[in-house]
């Protein structure tokens, strides 16, 4: 489900904020960057907005961030709704113990990891990153959070690019986002 | 003469270790050492289904389950588990005893020997699971920089862009994400600086900073002003003036204060 089908005023905002960066990081992509979107605070205001009041008293304890991006947007959700921000890291960056995942990329595979005892087995997540394209991490993401017993609620992203698919691989969870990307 | 070595001369009796954190390590082993119970000991290292809980330093007093290394203090003597591994301590304001800084201070974990043997982490990690003590951190950074015209909070990946954001939306400024080379897609402007051995690159998105901006800089922590000193360059070159730099943590031994130049430097808690 995306916002930007439900028309609410401020996605046109969002949208027009985000800037694409032809042929990176490689020749072919049009990489969706967010950080023009960050430059106006009264649209980066909307986007968390958008995201609170949907996950707001829906009792979600654990924001889940994947690094880097969704560390931009999960904390500010996480504060707003009164949840824990738990980081998902590249290997090697948590300095505690920590579980693994792996995940398969175009080519070979990468990796991603959450300290131990961070969440628990009652915990209800959301799992946030800026944008989902083919699902990998998003599912590597829900993995990890489901091997410690939590629940994942959703999953959502500033942008998504339904063309890749990425919907369909995140093992039967939902998925929001306020933009998609043909 | 190096960080470590500086550091060596504070060590005291085998058990107690001091260190600090020198900067952001380019490599790591996968699965670091990392804080365990004591119960956990006996568990297997691969991932199961339910994890042991993870506490922080208050519920670990309680318990007396958590192993931490004890830090010793520069008069030499070692503190109990009671006092916990990071002293609080309010920097620039004059209000040393904000009561929310204690609570902060014992909600980040301390893991001995990350990146590597004689280092004591300072992980954030577990601040971002107490609501409150996150909640707290935000509060007293906004109530610092609100209604002071900073246009803009640059956030040093990774950590900066936990604690920045926050900030950035409360006073309605614009956030800059500094970053490790190669990761911002658009045309960027580079900044060198040192490491313990060798050098590192930070950038950021040209445009996005305007001459005569007023920024503040965001860490987690402050080790030996490196990383800092390096942004604080970059939004120079772009003609913006940067007003502050502020971290959850300071590490003073490594006197990274002294190398931000005339940049003055805001810290909740410091860890001696």
């Amino acid at each position: 489900m995306s916002a930007y089908k439900d028309k609410d005023p401020r996605i046109h905002g969002i949208k027009a904020r985000i800037r694409v960066v032809p042929d990176f990081p490689k020749p072919g992509i049009m990489f969706q960057d967010i950080t023009t979107l960050l430059l106006d605070p009264s649209a980066f205001k909307d986007t968390i907005d958008l995201f609170v009041e949907r996950y707001k008293g829906r009792n979600i304890s654990v924001v889940a961030g994947v690094e880097a991006r969704g560390f931009i947007f999960g904390p500010p959700i996480a504060l707003a709704i009164g949840a824990k921000f738990v980081p998902l890291r590249k290997p090697g960056k948590l300095p505690g113990q920590v579980i693994s995942e792996k995940y398969v990329l175009e080519y070979g595979s990468d990796c991603l990891q959450m300290h131990v005892g961070a969440v628990e087995p009652d915990d209800r997540a959301l799992v946030v990153d800026d944008l989902v394209a083919t699902g990998g991490t998003l599912c590597a993401a829900i993995n990890l959070l489901e091997r410690v017993g939590a629940q994942v609620v959703e999953c959502t992203c500033v942008i998504e690019l339904p063309d890749l698919k990425g919907r369909e691989r995140l093992n039967g969870k939902p998925l929001y986002v306020l933009v998609e990307s043909h | 003469m190096s960080s470590l070595q500086q550091l060596a001369k504070f060590r005291a009796p085998s058990q107690l270790r001091m260190g600090g954190q020198l900067g952001r390590c380019p490599s790591c082993s996968f699965s670091p050492p990392g804080a365990v119970r004591a119960s956990d000991l006996g568990r297997s290292t691969t991932e199961k289904a339910i994890s042991p809980k993870l506490t922080c330093s208050a519920a670990a007093e309680k318990s007396g389950s958590f192993a931490f290394t004890r830090v010793v203090d520069t008069e030499g003597a070692a503190r109990g588990p009671g006092t916990g591994p990071v002293r609080a301590q309010q920097m620039a304001t004059g209000d040393a005893s904000d009561p929310r800084i204690a609570g902060i201070a014992k909600s980040i974990r301390v893991i001995p020997d990350f990146p590597k043997p004689g280092i004591l982490f300072q992980d954030i990690t577990t601040l971002l699971l107490h609501t409150k003590a996150f909640r707290d951190t935000i509060d007293l950074f906004v109530e610092r920089y609100q209604g002071k015209g900073i246009s803009v909070v640059a956030g040093v990946e990774a950590r900066g862009f936990i604690f920045g954001p926050p900030i950035a939306l409360a006073i309605g400024a614009k956030f800059v994400p500094m970053r490790k080379p190669n990761k911002l897609p658009g045309p960027v402007i580079a900044e060198e600086y040192s490491l313990e051995y060798g050098t590192d690159k930070m950038e950021m998105h040209e445009g996005a900073v305007e001459a005569g901006e007023k920024v503040l800089v965001i860490d987690d922590l402050i080790a030996t002003g490196g990383t800092l000193g390096a942004a604080i360059r970059l939004l120079g070159r772009v003609g913006a003036h940067v007003v502050e730099c502020a971290c959850v943590i300071e590490l003073p031994e490594l006197k990274g204060r002294d190398r931000l130049g005339d940049t003055p430097l805001f810290v909740l808690v410091s860890s001696a």
